[in-house]
């Protein structure tokens, strides 16, 4: 079993959004970037498979700068075997980042590739389908069920108003949902291991693609609310509000 | 009115600090393990990674990623960090700006009144800074030195042998409320170092654990203060640094305020009282929101946003404190673990720094010859009593010890002890530790935040980052004997709404908890608990 | 000329609910340049689609093919990849079909892609997107050049009149390899709805007073008719008077419903974080001064006991018509 994950290095969920002076990327001053929370999904899918078929290699791969290589060590210390820095500026067309990154797994004759659904940076939620698509291989994604027995994918996705199973022969491209495992912490040992992993930098030239980001803003400030009324007397009003006004009803 | 005897309340140190076990076989062994990944834990780490390249060091940090559990005003003296990189310059170093000006002011509850500024406390040549900033930097330079830094590793306990510390024990992780597995539950780890570095910081549970242990005493017993602390976003700079005495503290309290510029849009604004206060209803926390309200700091802050918030104790006991031995069998104490903090000046993070710069010196020594024995490690307690660290606290050996007795004599009394260059009065003020103080029980204020420059401890608590997992096991001991009065005490006592009367009773809120260490000090205990747990500070 | 081909999502040989809004979707886009709006319909048989000319669809495509009983994402790719070329843009509903459609067709048709787009316009010969990222922390404006697969966020677009004649036309099915398998929907197993996954969430927090009140916010999420979820703030939830899965707010779970509506809940930032990218918040507090007052969208001050009963009362009224 040969497993690769693609990562992505993204700010901690819980860091301060502040526009940076170009009005189109975020300022990083005091951000703490982490492990892409999706990702590590598919990362603890790849170990625990292996750890389960008791042989095979599992690849973390990462595209971008050279501080991705930090997030790549964390993955390491989790458990996977080598790395690979795919090293270059990824571009704002999601497309061309997965050319590069299907460019770098074909011919690597891997019967798994994994990813997280989305990152929590930019929501682009499509390089994984992507890859799949350019690679010819089955994809199914967010999945919250993964099973692998004799040669074949059983997945299963959350869809509005139930859940959705699948199945194909590998290789096959998945990408991961939360509620698919609980992603072990890298231990002690795991981290004293990853310094002398394998980290292989390849550098690699993206397209810029047909994408252009415009600009980022933070979200309209919340218009000031208004209290409808006092107690039981104001709960026609307020259904009046909700029901014509609001909509939600 | 009835009184709160605060040590009638405290639990004892939990007994599994010093642990007995063999270390397990999967134990990682490493030359020399610094428990703490602080300015004084890295720094002895990056001189050490320097001087013996071929010792293999590990750091480990309760906290998440380094400097997420850091905390201090700060105004920081460069000159540790010039000794110990001495191919940068200032500019190269993570501070945020020059101290340009300073004024010092005795508030009242309206007015301020501009007094000269004592001479231990001039700034000129310092810098602000934030203390997360400059860890965080550390931590990169001592990477990058080959030292392994391991964040999210809180150690337990001290793994002995005979007298020997001979490595530490992390916490397990993954825990339910219960203390039973959970899926993502993380097996403790043992690491065995020929000599541990304990560079816990304030009030740090393994120090105080093997001090018990050995029975390392001082003169005087260390005392703590609790600092409260808030960063700002402000419409305008502020060209000085500020510090205030008086107003909102009440007279018998020892402490002070401080407020200092951190670049053009940013201030670190806090409070600092002596956790021997008087009256069991004082609350830093809220006496920090009020004090924001007075004028002279209410117009800095008015359009301004709050950023961050979080609170840490200080070890102010001084050079009377400071423990009989800083080292033993396998073991060193330094920075704040040990005590190193003038408070005059209100520093300790160049002399934190020195202190670990000083135990690299030894432990490279020590090593060398090949040992980490109880005598190869006594010419760091040599070195450090011959440092300007000991020097300095010995000038101002009882200034703070001055203000048990009241601010005005504090005052005067501390006056001539700068003329006399310390001599004055002689000999040693002799100090109750501050769960020995009585308190007085008085009805509280009540404060309602307005939640534009005051805040409610639960939106504090959420400002500092703390996402703690809502479900993991309490790691707080509480004391016997807890009543309404207690309670009430405790409330006030932590900034971060861990405690709260329910009744008659106490209702502890762990997660809350940023540790701070103010009620491991006067009232329920604080252990290790999962790593990563408390605050994620990236301002303070 | 350039037009808007709008992918709609099929399910058990029926529409999706969405699909006259996502067609209303590519009307507003179509009509910046005068330009048509095709619906594409794939299921196993002619699929009723009659109502989609009225929400603007100038033609409806229908592909058929016995695989296209349930979804079928390689059939649906290879259709869009025959058909899709000359058109400006393909639309699709950003649902997890939608999310999941979206990538393929664009990696076939080699065009960008934008998922969860809340609002799309042309700039010159670029579509111009709004989209959320950093988790509704920031808005992404982009410019996608060329042929570009939207994914349009439900809930985004009002349908629009007047409507289009909807003609009705074949589309032929090239012959594709169907490499992952899927099986239809199999109707959730959670017994009660989720408080991430909710249209309606009915928060609680101290004010309740105890835990048996929770019944109070039972009957008025029932009175929702199974679109709503009960949650609660943390302390509720630390008190144990209600499920860690029901928390809502920084340390629990981030809610984005069309409706939330906070009881007893003083509005401790620690839950704001949680809930405050909801549509539309609705408070109901004792204290007229409860910070949750100043992000809810309609406030009353009130005793929750008067007020929720009430509350109910009045949902399953409306209800019922």
């Amino acid at each position: 079993m040969k497993i690769a994950v693609c990562l992505r290095r993204v700010p901690d969920t819980t860091a301060k959004i502040v526009i940076g002076p170009s009005g189109t990327v975020i300022d990083e001053t005091g951000v703490k970037f982490v492990p892409n929370p999706y990702d590590e999904y598919a990362l603890e899918a790849a170990i625990a498979l292996k750890e389960r078929a008791g042989s095979g290699e599992t690849v973390v791969v990462a595209l971008g700068p050279d501080n991705v290589q930090e997030t790549l060590r964390t993955a390491l210390a989790m458990g996977m075997d080598r790395a690979v820095h795919l090293q270059g500026a990824a571009s704002a067309d999601g497309l061309e980042n997965a050319r590069v990154l299907a460019d770098h797994l074909r011919g690597g004759s891997y019967d798994l590739l994994l990813f997280g659904k989305l990152a929590v940076d930019d929501y682009g939620q499509q390089t994984g389908a992507m890859v799949a698509e350019l690679l010819e291989l089955p994809c199914a994604t967010a999945v919250t069920h993964l099973a692998i027995e004799g040669g074949r994918a059983k997945v299963e996705r959350e869809v509005e108003g139930g859940v959705e199973a699948a199945s194909c022969a590998l290789p096959a491209v998945f990408t991961c949902d939360k509620g698919l495992n609980n992603p072990r912490l890298p231990s002690l040992k795991g981290i004293m291991a990853a310094k002398k992993k394998p980290l292989d930098i390849t550098p690699v030239t993206v397209a810029a693609g047909r994408v252009t980001v415009v600009s980022l803003a933070l979200p309209p400030e919340r218009a000031a609310g208004r209290i409808v009324g006092e107690g039981a007397a104001a709960v026609p009003a307020l259904m009046q509000i909700l029901t014509n006004d609001a909509k939600v009803l | 009115m009835g009184t709160v005897l605060p040590v009638r309340h405290q639990a004892p140190l939990p007994a599994n600090m010093i642990c007995t076990d063999a270390p397990s076989d999967e134990a990682i062994e490493l030359d020399v393990l610094i428990v703490g990944g602080g300015p004084a834990g890295l720094s002895c780490a990056i001189q050490l990674a320097r001087s013996a390249p071929e010792l293999t060091i590990g750091v480990l940090e309760k906290a998440g990623s380094l400097g997420e559990h850091s905390l201090s005003g700060a105004v920081i003296n460069p000159s540790a960090l010039r000794a110990l990189f001495p191919d940068l310059h200032d500019q190269d170093f993570p501070l945020r700006q020059p101290v340009s000006g300073e004024a010092v002011y005795y508030l009242t509850p309206t007015g301020s009144l501009r007094i000269p500024t004592p001479p231990t406390m001039k700034n000129h040549g310092n810098y602000t800074a934030s203390l997360c900033e400059l860890v965080r930097w550390l931590g990169e330079q001592a990477e990058a030195l080959g030292v392994n830094v391991f964040p999210g590793f809180p150690a337990e306990s001290l793994l002995v042998n005979g007298q020997r510390v001979i490595g530490v024990r992390t916490t397990a992780g993954g825990l339910d409320r219960e203390r039973q597995p959970t899926d993502v539950y993380q097996v403790p780890t043992d690491l065995t170092a020929k000599v541990v570095v304990l560079a816990e910081g304030t009030r740090g549970p393994l120090g105080q654990a093997w001090r018990e242990w050995q029975q390392v005493g001082s003169d005087n017993p260390q005392l703590f203060a609790l600092g409260v602390k808030e960063v700002w976003d402000v419409a305008r700079p502020l060209d000085r640094v500020i510090h205030t005495m008086g107003w909102p503290l009440p007279f018998d309290a020892f402490g002070g305020s401080w407020c200092y510029p951190l670049g053009p849009q940013q201030v670190s604004i806090g409070l600092v009282a002596g956790l021997d206060y008087k009256d069991a209803s004082f609350d830093v926390h809220e006496s920090l929101q009020r004090m924001k309200l007075h004028p002279l700091f209410r117009g800095l802050l008015e359009g301004g946003t709050l950023l961050e918030w979080g609170a840490k104790t200080i070890p102010e006991g001084g050079y009377y404190a400071l423990p009989h031995r800083l080292s033993g069998d396998g073991l060193m104490m330094i920075g704040d673990t040990a005590g190193f903090v003038d408070v005059p000046s209100l520093k300790g993070i160049h002399y934190a720094m020195e202190s670990g710069m000083l135990a690299a010196a030894t432990i490279a020594a020590a090593l060398q010859r090949g040992g980490g024995d109880a005598a190869s490690l006594a010419s760091y307690d040599q070195a450090v009593r011959g440092s300007r660290i000991v020097r300095d606290m010995h000038k101002t050996r009882n200034m703070r010890l001055a203000f048990h007795g009241g601010f005005v004599s504090g005052v005067v009394q501390a006056g001539l002890m700068t003329l006399t260059g310390g001599a004055f009065p002689g000999g040693r003020i002799a100090m109750p530790a501050d769960v020995d103080a009585p308190r007085r029980v008085e009805p509280p204020e009540t404060f309602v935040p307005d939640n534009v420059l005051t805040f409610s401890k639960v939106d504090a608590v959420f400002k500092s980052g703390n996402a703690t997992r809502d479900t993991i096991p309490s790691h707080l001991v509480v004391g016997p004997d807890i009543t309404g009065d207690v309670a009430d005490f405790y409330a006030h006592l932590c900034p971060a709404g861990v405690y709260e009367r329910e009744g008659d009773g106490l209702r502890v809120n762990p997660p809350n908890c940023i540790d701070c260490k103010a009620t491991d000090v006067v009232g329920p205990r604080w252990t290790p608990r999962e790593g990563g747990s408390g605050p994620k500070y990236r301002l303070m | 000329m350039p037009n808007i081909l709008a992918v709609l999502e099929v399910r058990g040989g029926a529409l999706r609910k969405g699909a006259n809004e996502l067609v209303a979707a590519a009307r507003r886009l179509a009509d910046v340049n005068g330009e048509t709006v095709d619906a594409l319909v794939c299921g196993p048989a002619s699929v009723a689609a009659d109502g989609l000319g009225a929400a603007g669809a100038d033609r409806v495509l229908q592909g058929t093919h016995a695989d296209f009983a349930h979804y079928a994402p390689d059939g649906i790719a290879a259709v869009v990849a025959a058909i899709g070329a000359p058109y400006r843009a393909v639309m699709v509903a950003a649902t997890a079909t939608g999310k999941d459609l979206a990538p393929r067709l664009a990696a076939r048709l080699n065009a960008p892609c934008a998922m969860d787009v809340t609002a799309v316009d042309l700039q010159g010969d670029a579509i111009r997107v709004v989209r959320p990222v950093y988790a509704g922390k920031a808005l992404q404006t982009v410019d996608l050049r060329g042929l570009a697969v939207i994914a349009v966020r439900p809930g985004a677009y009002a349908t629009v009149a007047p409507g289009r004649p909807g003609v009705a036309e074949s589309v032929a099915v090239p012959s594709f390899t169907q490499r992952l398998a899927v099986e239809p929907v199999r109707g959730s197993d959670k017994g009660s709805l989720d408080v991430a996954e909710a249209r309606v969430v009915i928060a609680g927090g101290r004010g309740l007073g105890d835990p048996k009140h929770f019944a109070l916010l039972e009957d008025l999420a029932a009175a929702f008719g199974g679109e709503a979820a009960v949650g609660a703030s943390r302390a509720v939830v630390d008190a144990g008077w209600a499920e860690h899965g029901a928390q809502v707010g920084q340390t629990g779970k981030t809610v984005a419903p069309e409706l939330y509506i906070a009881i007893g809940i003083s509005g401790a930032i620690q839950h704001l974080a949680g809930m405050r990218t909801a549509k539309v918040i609705v408070a109901v507090n004792r204290d007229k001064d409860a910070p949750i007052f100043k992000v809810a969208d309609y406030g009353i001050v009130g005793d929750l006991f008067d007020v929720v009963p009430a509350l109910t009362a009045a949902v399953k009224t409306a209800k019922a018509h």
